[in-house]
């Protein structure tokens, strides 16, 4: 055994406790800082909410169709007995509208009126967003923003995050003549 | 307590005298809040009234004397002090000992009289005494109050409770189905478990529906809970117009939804109030008349179906339809030439449009009164219909008909758009089939005859502005006919799916503006289905499109054109049956010209297809046959042979057959071409 195989337990020791110490400095400025949130698919594009917003998530029942609406009213479903409204925020937020598919989910979110059911075309469950990464919406950037209140820089690309107070306090929402 | 309205009234009279009290006295420390004087005005003139409906006149003295101060301050002619606001504290004071006593069936303890006279005058009540007695150890009462929307909760679990039994029930028929699979050394043990299990499902049915007959009954109250006030409101009211009326109430026993009975009341007081002032004559012209001095006025209720109609009938002057046309037209709510085109009938309900009724009736018992078009408003928010049947000089009837409550109906359940939908049968008159031949154009519309009246015919899905999804193949074109008031349309739906009492769910504030949606049922599969507003599609003036049949609904109107194929080769049948069936014809085969007969006779045809040459009678034989019945004389035939000759062609169209097709050249197209042209 050479000198350059032997190891200083001295060294390696500090070098653990430091790691140890960094990884829980680590932990808890991430902890401060990350919010919980649904993310989901709509248009094609990684969005999110608050989890406090979500009710449940649910497979697209059978949705009945509802005369004299406007068209961002899909149907109603039957959500254990309480008629709910499934409704197709798409087109609030310019954009595209590909099929609601096998994967596709219902986000049922309790508003301060109402409850109603948002289509995504596929849910991907709760994480953690770090605020580090978050980007306020800034007017100007040309995309249609009103629902929006920015976007996360992840990784594997951006996660907008929805203004869901705004969303449902649209009178967009509410059942009318189109 | 001997009346139990009085005592309805005087735990309603505490509720109002607890709101009375504590905002008299936030009012005292803020005089400044006179936003207040609002909500306290309603409450002292919701006492008066009520006191007025129970025949409670020292109350009713003493809030009305409350309800003049309150109205003086809120017109700011009365200074809102400290002694102000004691003056109406001990109105309050004064009604409260006044009803605490009426509880305990006591006399109270204050004199009443002189203290409403002194109110009257403004003075302070001195020998009131202003300290509460002490508390009484409340009376146990057998009957506990509750908040009508925990008695929806309610209902709305049962429901909940009845949807879930129907799976079981579905579930037991799949576990039927498992064990017959089943070998049968396995399959012993599991019916078994299966026979116990349906016991079970059975019992729970027989509990749920128990429940459900309790839960509804929480929600109902005879007629008699309102009816008592209205005779008092009769009496008052003739007294005061010098009217000389006798009033009979009938069925008072008649029970329904004390919600729907809240919002019966208002529409009787205002009924009852045009009967008498308007109805029955003062007894002088009576007398000259020819008539008793004494009128009649009927309230009477009675179960028809699953609903209630109430009627209101006086014996006074009548309707009179050109007065009413008349006045329609100077207070500009019709036209001279759409009066013109109105009858008797149709002039009545010119009461019932908006901007007709201008006369005010205000007397100190109903109030302002309103319109008969409010009524109607009225009505149809509790999901009923009105209708009104009069006689100039003799009577007026005006029958209400509701149902027995909201929060269950009966219900057709209808296929249309691709959707199901469940109409309330108070609206539904009935279902119709609708031939081709019996849609007429009218203007620019459609009608049918029903019952010898013409009816619009209307599509229920362009209606509803859903695309039509004719999914129902060769069914025939059903029409559901719909009432309201005088009116009547017939609208086109897919197919009707039977009867159903349904459990009526809201939609939700989401929904809150929606139009043709009274609410929503969950069906047995745990789909919902909307419920109609039958009302809304009535109203053409707010841009309901009264759309015209689609070009699919006008093909399935013909599609049921029945066609009779004679023939003796199974081929040639099959291959004729299966080319007009697929064309949306309804074909019936016969084997032979006596079978061709037979069924002839059964049913009607609108086209007969024979062969020429079969066993018994043959094709020009059968072609005379029907020609010489009187039902067949007019009906299209058509003869397939395979026999080319000119004179066998010569001898069908002598016989009376209209075309001949020989096999040989036979090809589908043209045997369609053919049918088409002679019955489209």
């Amino acid at each position: 055994m050479g000198d350059d195989n032997s190891y200083d337990i001295r060294t390696i020791l500090s070098q653990m406790r430091e790691e140890y110490w960094q990884a829980l400095a680590e932990e808890e400025t991430e902890a401060k800082e990350t919010v919980e949130c649904l993310v989901f698919t709509l248009g094609g594009k990684r969005y999110a909410f608050e989890t406090h917003y979500a009710c449940e998530v649910i497979r697209v029942p059978k949705l009945v169709r509802v005369p004299a609406v406007q068209s961002l009213i899909k149907g109603i479903f039957n959500l254990r007995g309480e008629i709910t409204a499934a409704i197709d925020i798409r087109p609030m937020l310019g954009l595209p509208q590909p099929e609601i598919g096998a994967t596709g989910r219902i986000l049922v979110v309790r508003g301060d009126n109402f409850t109603t059911g948002i289509l995504a075309e596929a849910a991907h469950g709760v994480q953690g967003l770090c605020f580090e990464n978050f980007e306020p919406f800034t007017s100007g950037s040309g995309t249609k923003a009103d629902f929006v209140r920015g976007h996360f820089n992840l990784e594997d690309g951006n996660v907008i995050l929805l203004d869901v107070e705004a969303l449902l306090a649209d009178p967009e929402l509410l059942a009318g003549e189109a | 307590m001997a009346n139990r309205y009085l005592e309805i009234f005087c735990r309603e009279a505490e509720e109002h005298l607890a709101s009375l009290q504590s905002g008299l006295l936030v009012l005292e420390k803020n005089p400044a809040r006179t936003d207040l004087l609002h909500e306290l005005l309603r409450n002292a003139h919701t006492l008066k009234g009520s006191a007025r409906m129970v025949g409670l006149a020292d109350i009713s003295a003493i809030t009305h004397t409350m309800e003049e101060q309150l109205k003086g301050m809120e017109r700011g002619e009365r200074k809102v002090d400290a002694q102000a606001i004691d003056l109406l504290l001990r109105g309050a004071d004064a009604v409260a000992l006044i009803t605490s006593a009426l509880m305990r069936g006591e006399a109270p303890e204050l004199d009443v009289e002189r203290f409403v006279a002194e109110y009257d005058r403004g003075e302070l009540g001195q020998h009131l005494t202003p300290e509460p007695r002490e508390a009484q150890p409340e009376a146990i009462s057998d009957t506990v109050r509750a908040d009508v929307k925990t008695l929806d909760q309610l209902v709305n679990l049962v429901g909940e409770l009845i949807i879930n039994k129907k799976r079981l029930e579905s579930k037991l028929d799949r576990l039927k189905e498992v064990t017959y699979a089943l070998p049968a050394e396995h399959a012993a043990p599991l019916a078994e478990f299966r026979g116990d299990l349906e016991e079970d499902v059975l019992y729970l049915d027989y509990l749920i529906q128990e429940l459900h007959g309790k839960a509804m009954g929480l929600r109902m109250l005879p007629l008699r809970t309102i009816s008592d006030g209205l005779e008092r409101l009769v009496r008052d009211l003739a007294q005061q117009l010098g009217r000389e009326v006798q009033f009979q109430i009938v069925g008072q026993a008649i029970e329904m939804d004390r919600v729907l009975l809240e919002g019966l009341k208002p529409i009787l007081i205002h009924l009852l109030t045009n009967a008498l002032s308007h109805g029955i004559e003062s007894p002088e012209v009576r007398a000259a008349a020819g008539k008793p001095r004494r009128g009649t006025v009927l309230l009477s209720a009675r179960h028809q179906g699953n609903s209630v109609l109430v009627e209101v009938r006086d014996d006074g002057r009548g309707m009179n339809p050109a007065g009413i046309k008349a006045a329609a037209v100077s207070r500009g709510v019709i036209d001279h030439r759409e009066a013109d085109g109105l009858s008797d009938e149709e002039a009545l309900y010119l009461t019932f449009r908006p901007g007709f009724s201008t006369a005010e009736i205000v007397t100190d018992v109903s109030g302002r009164g309103v319109g008969m078009d409010v009524v109607k408003k009225n009505i149809e928010r509790v999901k009923g219909g009105v209708t009104l049947a009069s006689e100039f000089g003799s009577f007026t009837q005006v029958t209400l008909q509701l149902p027995l409550t909201l929060s269950v109906l009966d219900a057709l359940i209808v296929a249309c758009g691709g959707e199901t939908f469940a109409i309330p049968t108070t609206y539904l008159q009935e279902i119709v089939k609708v031939r081709a031949s019996e849609i007429d154009t009218l203007g620019s519309g459609e009608v049918i005859k029903v019952r010898g009246a013409t009816t619009p015919l209307y599509s229920l899905s362009g209606m509803l502005g859903l695309s039509a999804r004719r999914e129902t193949g060769d069914l025939p074109l059903s029409a559901v006919v719909l009432k309201h008031c005088d009116q009547r349309i017939a609208c086109v739906v897919e197919a009707h799916l039977g009867y159903s009492e349904v459990v009526v769910k809201g939609l939700g504030k989401q929904f809150r503006n929606v139009r043709f949606l009274f609410g929503a049922t969950i069906l047995g599969d745990g789909n919902p289905a909307l419920i109609l507003n039958v009302p809304d599609l009535f109203e053409s003036g707010r841009g309901v499109q009264r759309t015209p049949l689609s070009a699919e609904e006008v093909q399935a109107a013909q599609r049921r054109l029945k066609v009779l194929v004679v023939d003796d080769s199974i081929t040639t049948r099959t291959m004729e049956q299966s080319i007009l069936v697929s064309q949306g014809y309804a074909v019936v085969t016969a084997v032979s010209g006596e079978d061709a007969l037979e069924k002839s006779a059964e049913e009607r045809f609108d086209l007969v297809i024979s062969d020429v040459e079969m066993p018994g009678i043959n094709g020009f034989e059968l072609t005379r046959a029907l020609r010489a019945s009187e039902q067949y004389r007019e009906t299209p035939i058509i003869i397939v042979s395979s026999l080319s000759r000119d004179e066998d062609k010569r001898q069908a169209l002598q016989a009376g057959a209209q075309a001949y097709i020989v096999k040989g050249a036979f090809d589908q197209g043209l045997l369609l071409e053919t049918v088409q042209m002679l019955i489209g």
